[in-house]
């Protein structure tokens, strides 16, 4: 997606654009309500559920919450990184023989290798911390559907401040691990 | 002949070919010129297949390729800054060309010898694009060009980011590939240099037309207006 949108011009693209942007600057709980809705009130959530899907206080509401909470920030990465990427050097690879694909494959991935794992490591941090989408979708309800915030929240609404803190010291850890291998890896290339 | 250009016109917006012609015969050295911004790279590119015509036609080797994926054209390009890929040492950047159409690999390296020796740049074929010099990179982007044996060699400028001494040197390097792998070109440039010792024929641009096509000594002896005459004249 961050691809297409870096490469292809095309009527409305700063629209979808915006649109892409838009969960990063809205008030998150805003936008997690609405998340909630869908998945509940609509016909949409009806009729997932009706196929077996339940996502509102599920684990699986908790992947739901951390991937619209994550995905504007990957599609936003992966955007500038296509974007940096000068488009020569596909046309290069395609005027010696390579179709669209692999010339794609062959040169543009290799050459936006840092992006792709910032990306990556950005997208993973994000859901890690992901934690108004989380509570309101999944609930955060004791060892059901529990992640790093949330037992984080739930022990400072408990007042155990020792297990508070220990979670919110596995999350710093956690993110400053993610920032070294990415500073690792871009630092080798 | 191998390359006809007919009445080619290009939409960009802002910027038009206005019904471009040209011809090339087998084993041509056509040298572009014109001012800055008169269109020389829009043509090249869109022989190449990178923008699509609203009118006229290519034609090459009689094949109408007007509409042909840039891919299925073979026609290689040649760019003042090389675009060398970076992920891959000189000699994978000179076969990636080659290993697409060839899969015995021992004739892959062979043709990449060969290439390379004329251009010499054999003791290089190990080493990464960006630890070479400017006229290095260039050699093995030619190289990368030439060894797919492209039915015509488009280059924009190959020279021009380069020092007087090492143009000559590339000149005559350019001179004799292009007659060993018997290949036909355009060449765009600024240096009227490259129109003395290695054109043939000569295609003088203008506000995305061409005003004259003539050997050389036509077009320095005798002008068609006093737009060429200046041209030609000044710099
Ligand atoms: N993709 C594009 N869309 C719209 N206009 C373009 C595009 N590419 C180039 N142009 C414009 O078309 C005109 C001709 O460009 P072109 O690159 O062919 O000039 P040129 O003759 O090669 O000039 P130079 O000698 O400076 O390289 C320029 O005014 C340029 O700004
Ligand atoms: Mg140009």
């Amino acid at each position: 997606m961050g691809y297409a949108m870096a490469r292809f011009h095309f009527p409305g693209k700063s629209v979808i654009k915006s649109l892409m942007d838009l969960p990063i600057a809205f008030p998150e709980l805003v936008l997690r309500l609405c998340l909630l809705l869908l998945f509940g009130q609509t016909p949409v959530g009806k009729a997932m559920e009706e196929a077996g899907i339940r996502v509102v206080f599920t684990k699986l509401g908790i992947v739901v919450a951390q991937i619209f909470t994550a995905l504007p920030y990957a599609a936003r990465i992966l955007y500038s990184t296509f974007e940096s990427v000068n488009p020569r050097y596909e046309l290069v690879s395609r005027s010696l023989g390579y179709g669209e694909f692999e010339s794609f494959k062959n040169v543009t991935i290799p050459l936006a290798r840092n992006g792709l794992f910032a990306s990556t490591v950005i997208t993973f941090a994000r859901s890690m911390g992901a934690f108004g989408a989380v509570l309101i979708l999944a609930g955060g309800s004791y060892m059901n559907t529990e992640t790093l915030p949330i037992t984080l929240y739930l022990n400072i609404s408990y007042g155990n401040i020792g297990m508070a803190i220990t979670s919110g010291i596995v999350l710093v850890v956690l993110a400053f691990l993610a920032i070294l291998v990415f500073e690792k890896v871009e630092g080798g290339l | 002949m191998i390359l006809e250009i007919e009445n080619l016109c290009v939409d960009l917006g802002e910027f038009k070919l206005n019904g471009v012609s040209l011809k090339a015969d087998r084993g041509d050295y056509i040298v572009i010129i014109g001012p800055t911004g008169s269109g020389k790279s829009i043509v090249l590119e869109t022989v190449a297949g990178f923008y699509k015509p609203i009118r006229g036609k290519i034609r090459l080797e009689g094949r109408d390729i007007t509409f042909l994926p840039i891919e299925k054209r073979n026609v290689s390009i040649v760019y003042q800054d090389r675009a060398l890929f970076p992920h891959m040492s000189v000699f994978e950047n000179i076969a990636y060309g080659l290993k697409k159409k060839e899969r015995n690999s021992s004739i892959v390296r062979e043709e990449v010898r060969k290439i390379a020796k004329i251009l010499g740049i054999s003791h290089l074929l190990h080493r990464k694009p960006d630890t070479l010099s400017g006229g290095e990179q260039q050699r093995v982007a030619i190289a990368r060009a030439l060894v797919v044996k492209p039915k015509l060699l488009l280059m924009d400028e190959p020279f021009s980011a380069l020092d007087v001494k090492t143009r000559e040197n590339l000149r005559k390097l350019v001179k004799k590939a292009v007659k060993k792998y018997d290949t036909t070109v355009l060449h765009v440039t600024h240096d009227f240099e490259d129109v003395f010792s290695l054109a043939n024929e000569v295609a003088v641009m203008k506000d995305g037309e061409i005003v004259q096509t003539g050997r050389p000594e036509e077009i320095f002896s005798r002008p068609l207006n006093d737009f060429v005459a200046d041209f030609v004249d000044g710099d």
